[in-house]
Order: structure tokens, then C-alpha cells, then sequence
């Protein structure tokens, strides 16, 4: 690292405290007990700092976690969030919603290099009048001690930090002349069922402008389909169109590679799609390049056709498929990056987000291509009340790449189509994977199985939170 | 002394960076950035990247017409509002090193902002900047520069250019600003050898040949837009995704949206950079969308790069540098699109009148 690194990084941590400066403390309360807890300390004259501004809420439930970047953005020092205890909720359950909700979330704002010490959650009942001004001088405390919010940095000149590269084998290669016989079979297959009517139009790809780039087709004819490809320029995920395609047609065919087949398993656990109308043609995968390099979720995969799919095609011919068996997950070769990312000092992972967070256009390509993106109006776009600015700087910039990516957590499928069509190259793939992986670790492995629930909108009483005053 | 073109050696060039870099202007040049190439303002010359082909991810737009600006800030204290203008550019600056396409985007930006009723916070900076175009020796796949009338060695919009030669570079003085720029640092410099003109006009061929896109004829702008209601625009953007990268690299696109960033005591009024393929773009208060579908959005873009031009302009608001097309999560490609939009709307013009 440069010198210039180091002092970036020494003055983001050690931000100039003004005399006399007092942290300023949003606290976001529901109103039925932590709102009632703090009248009660107002009424037995119970004494704590002023530092915290309070904002009634109905629910903890209720809290998305754009409020509390809302407050950050505007100025907050500190946030504290505070609700009924497990089991008392006046909605049953929407603090225990919320419990996940928050585990991930502070996960993620650790990742990103935001001081949890600005970042507190709190059950306080409405009879908990001394446990409310204890938790507000301890949050204040701990504020103080975080001091004043860094504002953004100049990166400028900073190296930033050597992430450890993705390793691995990837699918074995195929040769030229298997190549040209998996094509021959995909293009005779996608003709075949196009023309017997079992499906009205085939989802493929073609042949691009850009040499070795293939691109999406929704083949509706026969001659359309004599011009699918296959190969190493194949890298959008297909199931992006699935819902176009079926606009026009009852069933569509549609070409999956293995690791986006569990975005289609989200679409179906999430009423998105019916599984019935699409036919799943798998093929044998050699990997895709975006950039000319092999693409890192492609390095612990075997490119097999996921025996799930209707069709499989490999060069020797084509199969029926349509096993049960589920889909596996690979091995990342990601997560050495994001252990590394972890080791280091808060303050570094914050200038290394906050340089690639400047630089999104806010162009919404990470959205327009997930395939889990399906929302009819984003967050994004709604403006009663905005809780996205729409300003392309730091004051919606992270607000958007936060929220895209709490909006994933659970459901992200790992398809990387973010990380690919970022033209500010942003690691969404680093992000997206580590909390996949963190809820993974706070509430069992995320079910490929479409009849389960996504993991944060569902709960268990014994979910933990140690992290929780 | 010849004052209008110099041969300088990579070593030269850096120097002379450098004490524009010391001097009073801003210098914004491509640097390297986390593994790509963005436009920065500059703190040592040797950051700069100054390569004989290749561009940087997107175009230097921004510094003329920033992603977000505020047009005034407020803020009321009792009764009282306090209104207060934007800053006017602290230094002036230069935009160092970006492509001919770049600079022909900032011509595309002139006119939008500098005609008619002229944008002061525009004017302002675009006073202020000079321009050095560094040509290029060779085309990538995505470029098309030729086939909207521009060339790798373009003179538009420029105050000086650099054309990359074996042996370093040639600078050339276009404008009267270039020349100021230059000031006393051509004192140790050579001067560019006789037929440097033909070396510089067969680089150009060379480059253009790398090109193999088809000329837009410029008389398909009629075309296009008599096909306004041709139903193939449906089918052209049936892959398009709805995103905003195509808009926000291109170097000439320059719609933005109004917003407001305040909160109960003071706020700004913010222009942001917004484009015509995103749902809301066009959306109306009522909840009606005069561009509902994917189709009339994007042939509004087609259309305000290759038709919809102001009277008397007689040149495509696209520059050709390809971005938008290298860059398309789909795969989109506007040269392409262009072509088949206007045989498709000539075909649908020959069935009707048969």
C-alpha cells in the first residue's frame, strides 16, 4: 500500500472531534412498547442524554432499513432502533421479521466498513422506563466514542487493497468439433419443439456485434433459431426474459445454464413464474468469459447441464432430464476475496466501498438484469416520499447499492449478472455472495427447494441476537 | 517559429503535463481507477493514461455537465428564505487527453446548452475548459466513429490535438485557446517535421479501415422518423432491459430530471442526469405514460441520436465511440439498430405503396 493510502486511511478514522460536540442519535421506535418505555422514564424523571431524537413507528416491523440510512444520510451520528421484546409484539410477529432483517443488515454495514458502534438494536417494553435510559446513555456512549460521521473521501491516488485471486478449475474445455455438435443439437432441438408446438418461442442466445459476444434472442421462428449459439460468449442469464417471453407465448423454451437455474427456483418459490410453462434445456457449459477471463462463479463448477432441466444437451446427443434431484451449490472462489476483505480495518473496507460507490452512475443495469428484480415499481422509483435521492453522489449512491443489495439477501442466486453489466465495475458479486453467506450462517443454508420460504421473511423464535441490548 | 505543431517525445509530454498540472487549471485526464479507465482530475502526471487506442469507460461529460448539480440551495430560518446561486468554477480547466469522439459529444452538448436559451452554469464551465484530443492509432470492435461522420483523428470541439505517432506524439494547435494553453512551454519543443500532414492523413485512413461498420447516410434521419409509428421498434427493442448505461456513457446524451434534496431547513434544487429509457422518464403525475412500452422508449433514443435534429444542424447527436454497445447488458447495438429500423421502415413504406 502507498503512503498516500495510509494517510487516507488514518484521517478517515480519525475524523477531528469539534469542541463541545454532542452526537446526534435518531432512534426509530415502535409505538406500542419502546415509545411507551420512553414515557415512562419521562414520567418517573428518569434522567439520560439529550442526544437522541425519537421517530414513532407502529412496528419494528415496519423499519426498512432505508429509514436508517435515511438518518445516516442526513446527518445522524448514530442510529437506534428499539421495539417490543420477542413475544410481545402487537402484530405477533413483526419484530422477529425484523430481527433478521437487522442481523443481515448489520452485517452487511459492517462489510461495507460502517463502525457498528453507530448502529444499535434494542428491545425495551413500555414498563422498561430505566432499561430505555440506560440503552440511550449507552448508545450515546457509544456514538461518542465513534465520533462525528466521516464524510466522503478523496480516493484519489489509493491503491486500495490486494484482493486474493478466485481460483479454481472451471468446467472442463470442450473441444471445437463438440462445440459445433452441441450447437447443431441445441439448434435442432430448439426448431424441433418450436415446430411441434410444444413451446411457442426459444430463449437463447445468438451471435452479437462484438467479436466472441453473444447476446439474447427470443427465437419465435424456426430460421431464428437455426442461429443460436452456444458457448463462452454466452453470458446473460436467460431467465431475465423468461417473464417477457411468456407474454407472448403459453410455454417457452428456455437455455439455462446450471447456476442459473436456482434464480428460476426463486422466481417459482416466489409466485413469479409457473414452472409448468417453461421447458429447461441444459447444456453442457464451457464456462463463460465476460472479459476474456474465465468468470469467478464459473471456477468451481463442473459446466455439467443440471440434471433438473427438461433437456440436457451434451456433444454426444440430447437426453430427457427433469430429475428431481437439487440443485447443488458450488464451492465460491469468491470467498477467500471477502475473508480478505474482512481482515482488514474497518476504516479500509469503508474508503475501498465508498471510491466504488462514488463511481455508480445509477444507471439501474445491476436491476434491469437480476433476474430476482421483478418488482413492478422499484423503491428507486418511488418518490411519496423519496427514500432513494435521486442525486447520482454519495447521498443516493449508497443508499441504492445498500438497499439493492438488502432487497437480494436471501434471494440472491448468485448468477453475478450485476457485477458482469456494472459499468463502474462494482464487486455486487462480493457483496451479493457475503450475504448469501451470512445468512446462510444465521439461519441455515438458503433452501433451493421452491416450496421453502426466503429466509427474511420468515423466522424462528430462537433466532439469534446476541448483538441486541 | 512554427507555432502549430510540435513533435514531442513521451518525456516531453509528461513534463508539460505536469506543469499544466502546477499551473492554474484543473487538469482532467483518463487515469486508472480499481482495473479500468475513468476521466479524473489529476494529481501527477504520471497517472495519466495516455495511450495510442483505447478509451476510457465513460465519456468526459461530467465535467461539463455533472451527474448532479445544484441549481440554488434554500434555506428558511423563521419566516425568512434564503436563496442562494451555485458557485461559479473555482479554476478553469482542461480536459486532457479524451478521444475525438469525446470532444464531438462536447460539440453535441453546445448545442443543447449553448443555443437558444443558454444554460449559465453550463456556459460558465464550458468557457472555462480547453480541450486536447488525443486521436487515435487504432479502432476496437465497438467503434463506428466513421460511420457517423466522425473520424479517430477528429478536429471538432478540439483546442489541441495529439495524434499518436511511433516515435511519441504530434500536437497540433486548432484553436487560439490551444495556443494560450501553450504559452512558453513550446520553447524547447521540435518542431513537427514537413508532411506531417500526410502522416497524420494516412493514420486517419488507416484507422478508419479498422472500421467495418457501414456509413449512416445522413438522409436516413428522414427516414427514421417518418417511420415514427412503424411497428418494427417493438421487435428492434425486445431485448432491451430498461437500464440507463447506453445514456449515461454516451457522450452526447443530456436529458435530466428535476429534483429537490432537502429536508425542513434547507434543501437544493438538483438537476440529475436521467435518460429516456427508464419507465418513469416520461411518467405524468396522472400515472398515464405517453411511452408505455419498451419499443417507444427506446426509438426515442434511436430517434434523438439519428433524427429529431434542430433546423440547420446537418449531423448525427451520435459521436460513434461505441460505448453504449460494448457496454449493453443485452447486447444492444445502435449501428445495427439504425440499419435494420431503416430498411424495415423503408420496406413497410414500399408494401404500402403497393
Amino acid at each position: 500500500m502507498s503512503d498516500l493510502a495510509t494517510s487516507a486511511v488514518r484521517h478517515a478514522g480519525a475524523a477531528a472531534v469539534p469542541d463541545g460536540w454532542q452526537p446526534q442519535i435518531v432512534a426509530l421506535v415502535c409505538n406500542w412498547c419502546t415509545y411507551a418505555g420512553a414515557d415512562m422514564a419521562g414520567t418517573t424523571r428518569l434522567e439520560y442524554p439529550a442526544t437522541v431524537r425519537m421517530v414513532r413507528f407502529p412496528c419494528t416491523g415496519r423499519m426498512s432499513p432505508l429509514m436508517i440510512l435515511r438518518a445516516f444520510e442526513q446527518g445522524a451520528d448514530g442510529v437506534l432502533v428499539s421495539g417490543c421484546h420477542p413475544g410481545d409484539c402487537h402484530y405477533v410477529q413483526g419484530n422477529l421479521v425484523a430481527r433478521r432483517r437487522f442481523t443481515i443488515f448489520r452485517s452487511l454495514m459492517d462489510f461495507l466498513g460502517i463502525d457498528l458502534r453507530r448502529l444499535h438494536f434494542a428491545w425495551v417494553s413500555a414498563a422498561e422506563g430505566h432499561k430505555w435510559a440506560r440503552v440511550v446513555k449507552d448508545v450515546s456512549a457509544a456514538v461518542s466514542a465513534a465520533g462525528p460521521l466521516p464524510r466522503p473521501l478523496a480516493t484519489d491516488g489509493w491503491e486500495g487493497p490486494v484482493l486474493p485471486a478466485a481460483e479454481g478449475e472451471g468446467p472442463r474445455e470442450i473441444p471445437a468439433a463438440d462445440s459445433v455438435a452441441l450447437r447443431d443439437h441445441l439448434r435442432r432441438t430448439a426448431v424441433e419443439l418450436l415446430e411441434s408446438g410444444r413451446v411457442g418461442v426459444v430463449i437463447g442466445h445468438r451471435r452479437g456485434s462484438l467479436p466472441g459476444r453473444l447476446v439474447p434472442v427470443m427465437a419465435a421462428t424456426a430460421a431464428e433459431c437455426r442461429e443460436l449459439e452456444w458457448g463462452e460468449g454466452a453470458v446473460n442469464n436467460l431467465v431475465t426474459y423468461a417473464a417477457t417471453a411468456l407474454k407472448g407465448a403459453e410455454k417457452a423454451a428456455l437455455v439455462v445454464k446450471a447456476c442459473e437455474l436456482h434464480a428460476l427456483t426463486g422466481l417459482i418459490r416466489e409466485g413469479q413464474i409457473a414452472r409448468e410453462r417453461l421447458l429447461l434445456v441444459g447444456l453442457q457449459c464451457p464456462g463463460v468469459r465476460p472479459e476474456g477471463g474465465l468468470a469467478a462463479k464459473c471456477l468451481g463448477c463442473s459446466g455439467a447441464p443440471h440434471p433438473a432441466c427438461d433437456l440436457l444437451l451434451t456433444p454426444e446427443g440430447v437426453r430427457e432430464g427433469g430429475s428431481e434431484a437439487p440443485a447443488a451449490a458450488n464451492d465460491d472462489a469468491r470467498d477467500r476475496q471477502i475473508a480478505h476483505l474482512e481482515s482488514l480495518p474497518a476504516d479500509e473496507r469503508w474508503l475501498y466501498w465508498q471510491r466504488q460507490f462514488a463511481r455508480c452512475l445509477r444507471c439501474y443495469a445491476c436491476r434491469a438484469v437480476c433476474p430476482l428484480c421483478y418488482c413492478s415499481t422499484c423503491v428507486a422509483d418511488k418518490h411519496r416520499p423519496q427514500w432513494v435521492p435521486t442525486t447520482i453522489d454519495a447521498r443516493g449512491n449508497g443508499i441504492w447499492n445498500v438497499i439493492r443489495a438488502m432487497h437480494l439477501a436471501g434471494r440472491c442466486t448468485g448468477c453475478d449478472e450485476c457485477a458482469r453489466v456494472c459499468p463502474a465495475d462494482i464487486r455486487l458479486d462480493l457483496i451479493n455472495r457475503k450475504l448469501a453467506l451470512e445468512v446462510e450462517r444465521q439461519f441455515g443454508a438458503a433452501g433451493l427447494d421452491p416450496g421453502e420460504k426466503a429466509a427474511l421473511v420468515d423466522f424462528r423464535m430462537e433466532d439469534p441476537e446476541e448483538f441486541i441490548l | 517559429m512554427d507555432r502549430t505543431a510540435w513533435v514531442l517525445s513521451e518525456t516531453e509530454l509528461r513534463a508539460w503535463l505536469q506543469s499544466l498540472i502546477a499551473g492554474e487549471r484543473t487538469v482532467v485526464a483518463p487515469v486508472a481507477e480499481d482495473g479500468m479507465v475513468v476521466y479524473r482530475p489529476l494529481a501527477a502526471a504520471e497517472r495519466a493514461v495516455l495511450e495510442p487506442r483505447g478509451k476510457a469507460r465513460w465519456s468526459p461529460k461530467e465535467f461539463l455537465f455533472p451527474r448532479t448539480e445544484a441549481l440554488y440551495s434554500y434555506s428558511f430560518k423563521g419566516d425568512a428564505v434564503t436563496i442562494t446561486d451555485p458557485p461559479p468554477p473555482e479554476r478553469p480547466q482542461v480536459l486532457f487527453g479524451v478521444r475525438s469522439c469525446d470532444a464531438a459529444g462536447l460539440a453535441r452538448l453546445d448545442e443543447v446548452f449553448l443555443s437558444g436559451r443558454t444554460d449559465p452554469l453550463y456556459a460558465a464551465r464550458r468557457e472555462s475548459t480547453t480541450v486536447v484530443t488525443a486521436g487515435c492509432a487504432a479502432a476496437d470492435p465497438e467503434c463506428f466513429c466513421t460511420a457517423v461522420g466522425g473520424s479517430p483523428l477528429g478536429e471538432e470541439a478540439a483546442d489541441l490535438q495529439l495524434v499518436p505517432l511511433d516515435d511519441g506524439w504530434l500536437l497540433r494547435v486548432l484553436t487560439l485557446r490551444g495556443d494560450e494553453l501553450i504559452g512558453e512551454a513550446a520553447a524547447g519543443w521540435s518542431a513537427a517535421p514537413a508532411g506531417s500532414g500526410e502522416r497524420v492523413a494516412a493514420l486517419e485512413r488507416e484507422v478508419a479501415a479498422q472500421i467495418g461498420r457501414n456509413p449512416v447516410p445522413q438522409e436516413w434521419a428522414r427516414v427514421l422518423e417518418g417511420g415514427f409509428a412503424s411497428a418494427s421498434w417493438d421487435r428492434l427493442a425486445a431485448h432491451c432491459l430498461g437500464c440507463s448505461i447506453c445514456a449515461y456513457v454516451c457522450p452526447s446524451c443530456s436529458c435530466f430530471d428535476m429534483n429537490h434534496d432537502a429536508n425542513a431547513w434547507c434543501g437544493e434544487q438538483c438537476r440529475s442526469w436521467d435518460a429516456c429509457t427508464f419507465v418513469p422518464f416520461t411518467l405524468h403525475a396522472s400515472g398515464h405514460n405517453p411511452r408505455a412500452t419498451r419499443g417507444e422508449r427506446y426509438r426515442q433514443r434511436v430517434l434523438h441520436k439519428f433524427a429529431f435534429t434542430a433546423d440547420g444542424e446537418a449531423h448525427f447527436r451520435c459521436v460513434g465511440c461505441g460505448r453504449c454497445v460494448a457496454l449493453c447488458p443485452a447486447g444492444l447495438d445502435i449501428s445495427q439498430i439504425v440499419t435494420a429500423a431503416a430498411a424495415a421502415i423503408q420496406e413497410e413504406g414500399a408494401d404500402a405503396a403497393r
